[in-house]
């Protein structure tokens, strides 16, 4: 326990230190915005490298600091698609949306509708789901700043989710776009050589030790090891085990008694501690693969329509990633094309480099943190990591909390990004007039909301409940984007169409999984991943319908697709927002 | 003087949108971007269905811990990265100059 403590004081030191910074480094790039323009774009005139750390900063999330290492520790090999996903779902972007974007002028979903399709309808009901896309990906973010706050010091979730949503809704406030590429570039340096350090000496106690993965045995207790129990669980014993239990075990009740798990399962319920000797097989939640030699093979027995799921997941985030509000609005800061090339190269770059290190924590984190398999915490994985290598002396505490740190600056840099997005749409489109007081009166509306939903919702594994999100976003904003930019066809009424039948079918199918009505056949599959389903109807509706009101095609359809695919040294793209800052009233 | 300016850049774009090299141009970014992605997906996509027909392969031992199916499955990062690698390369070298041209030729007929 006095590890805990010291690594505690340490994490929330380190924490401050990175909010600090934060506010530092924002509250110096205000001096240099004038106007509203470089609050929400700043200026166009960073640099590639800058901005492709900002990209990436802002990208990696709380689902990529620590729910991948989370999901690889339990699911194994079928996690890996989650960071691929995210990573190939960039490369989407860069391929059909990024360059026509930047030429339309348009840096948001709503901007590029109405340019497109001169719709006011339209235009309202993708401002509504960038709001619900963004608050949707805000909420992890922010039950993450919670999650770490609470493993890393005796401190109840929720100050941390109230601290991440103050500190965000400040620096947006006190700094808008331009302060924040910095901060955000800042940050995704921070995050991976936090990340780094502990993966090297995990690396090299890896290859210095004789421990090997590809066992038919589940991982065992590397030392004597506590295991509190925060949810009811239900185990699965592959190979007998002694434990010492207080608390309630298969209908038991027991006060520091000695039980033998035999073979099976066994529930444990809630706020009882579980005690297994050094080289005890660990019991593995129920629905993760048990053995080390499972949990190293795709679709392991037992999981079902593993094939479906994985489809479905590639597709949401390989299409979803450019739905993403605060992923969009990033392509404009670049000065022209060739950079926003450029920049995608760094980016992609980055995103590998930071993908391979989660994954490699996340396999070491099996062997070293093995009880997050039994209290079902998995997102932990990365926190505590570094003190089970390193012992709870200082130089564990110390990597422990910078790992804290980095997974702050996680939580920080994408909220921030949804922050200004939302807040942007909000100023813009409800607000109505994009001024600077009434971004920032939106900034802390877009930042309160979440946090009422964080504290009252109950939290899923981070990754996944990012997945969804990004299964909202495929559904709905990239047929616009995609159908929008490469055919002339699209009319008002089919992109109205498409959209609502894609947020509704995956938002709706979300919404019924997680009331648990779905089931675990082929239908329970889909409702929990829903865009192999919902992302070809969306596209399908879009087409149908303006096919079949075609005559409701803008006349100046052409003209608007020759200006999204003409190069940019034309001079035929259209600075929107510098026409829009002229119309302003001031 | 908005009408002004409106006219001018309408018939820019007439101009441009009749010429072949604006065609050749689109048809060149479309050749490139439609098949690349799909050849993209494929690989993904086949790489879970060798993982789950294939387990055996897929587990053949390479060393230490690492088997085929690891390797396949980080070559995922590299490809990816080696696909936007070779877009910008194409930009570069194919999409930029022909834009050049596209711009020489309407101010030399302009």
């Amino acid at each position: 326990m006095d590890g805990v403590t010291t690594t505690g004081v340490y994490a929330l030191v380190a924490m401050g230190i990175v909010a600090l910074l934060s506010a530092v480094i924002g509250s110096l790039g205000v001096r240099v915005a004038r106007s509203t323009s470089d609050f929400l774009v700043a200026s166009r005139t960073v640099g590639p490298a800058a901005n492709a750390g900002a990209i990436s900063g802002e990208y990696l999330s709380a689902a990529s600091f620590l729910g991948v290492a989370g999901l690889i520790l339990r699911d194994g090999v079928d996690a890996l698609w989650y960071p691929v996903g995210y990573t190939a779902g960039y490369l989407a972007l860069v391929l059909f949306v990024a360059a026509p974007l930047r030429r339309s002028g348009a840096y948001t979903v709503p901007d590029f509708a109405e340019a497109r399709l001169r719709s006011p309808g339209l235009r309202k009901v993708c401002t509504l789901f960038v709001v619900v896309i963004g608050w949707l990906y805000l909420l992890p973010q922010l039950q993450g700043a919670g999650l770490t706050v609470a493993t890393v010091t005796s401190l109840p979730p929720w100050s941390g989710a109230v601290g991440a949503a103050v500190v965000v809704v400040a620096t947006v406030v006190m700094g808008g776009m331009r302060s924040i590429t910095f901060v955000q570039a800042f940050q995704y340096w921070l995050k991976f050589s936090v990340l780094a350090i502990p993966a090297l000496f995990a690396v090299v106690y890896f290859f210095s030790g004789d421990r090997t993965f590809d066992r038919p045995a589940p991982p065992e207790f590397p030392d004597r090891t506590t295991v509190q129990i925060r949810t009811d669980v239900v185990l699965q014993v592959k190979v007998p085990v002694n434990i010492t239990v207080t608390g309630v075990v298969d209908g038991v009740a027991h006060s520091g008694a000695s039980v033998r798990w035999e073979t099976g399962r066994h529930t444990v319920l809630a706020d009882s501690e579980l005690q297994f000797g050094a080289g005890a097989p660990v019991p593995v939640v129920e629905g993760a693969p048990v053995t080390d030699a499972d949990w190293l093979t795709p679709f392991p027995e037992g999981r079902e329509f593993g094939l479906l799921g994985t489809y479905s997941l590639i597709i949401a985030t390989f299409l979803g990633t450019m739905g993403l509000p605060h992923v969009l609005v990033r392509f404009y800061t670049n000065p022209d094309g060739r950079a926003a090339r450029r920049t995608a190269v760094i980016v992609l770059a980055l995103l590998g480099a930071f993908y391979m290190t989660v994954t490699l924590l996340g396999a070491l984190s099996r062997l070293y943190v093995p009880q997050l398999l039994v209290s079902g915490d998995t997102d932990a994985a990365v926190l505590l990591l570094p003190s089970a290598i390193l012992g709870s002396g200082w130089v564990g505490a110390l990597l422990g909390s910078i790992v804290a740190a980095g997974a702050w600056a996680a939580f920080l840099s994408t909220s921030s990004g949804l922050v200004v997005s939302i807040a942007g749409v909000l100023s813009t489109d409800v607000m109505g007039s994009g001024r600077v007081r009434d971004f920032r009166i939106s900034a802390v509306i877009a930042g309160a909301v979440p946090l009422a939903l964080s504290l009252g919702v109950t939290r899923l594994d981070f990754s996944e409940a990012v997945a969804l999100v990004f299964a909202v976003a495929a559904s709905t904003f990239c047929p616009l984007l995609v159908l929008g930019i490469w055919w002339r066809g699209l009319t008002d009424v089919g992109a109205i169409a498409g959209v609502l039948v894609g947020g509704f079918l995956s938002a709706g199918a979300v919404a019924l999984s997680l009331a648990g009505l779905g089931g675990t056949g082929a239908l329970g599959v889909l409702l929990y991943r829903p865009a192999l389903v919902s992302v070809p109807a969306a596209f399908l509706t879009m087409a149908i319908i303006s096919k079949l009101t075609s005559r409701r095609r803008p006349a100046d359809a052409e003209q608007v697709l020759l200006r999204l695919h003409a190069p940019e040294r034309l001079g035929l793209s259209r600075d929107r927002l510098a026409e829009r800052v002229r119309k302003a009233p001031t | 003087m908005s009408t002004t300016s409106e006219r001018s850049t309408r018939t820019i774009y007439e101009q441009v949108q009749e010429s072949p090299e604006f065609t050749q141009l689109r048809s060149r970014l479309r050749r490139f971007v439609f098949p690349m992605s799909a050849a993209f997906l494929i690989w993904y996509l086949a790489y879970v269905l060798m993982a789950s027909y294939l387990p055996g392969f897929m587990a053949t031992k390479v060393f230490g811990n690492i088997n085929v199916g690891l390797l396949i499955g980080l070559m995922q990062f590299v490809t990816t990265f080696a696909i936007t690698t070779i877009y910008v390369r194409y930009a570069d070298k194919h999409l930029d100059p022909a834009a050049e041209r596209i711009r020489k030729h309407i101010e030399g007929g302009a």
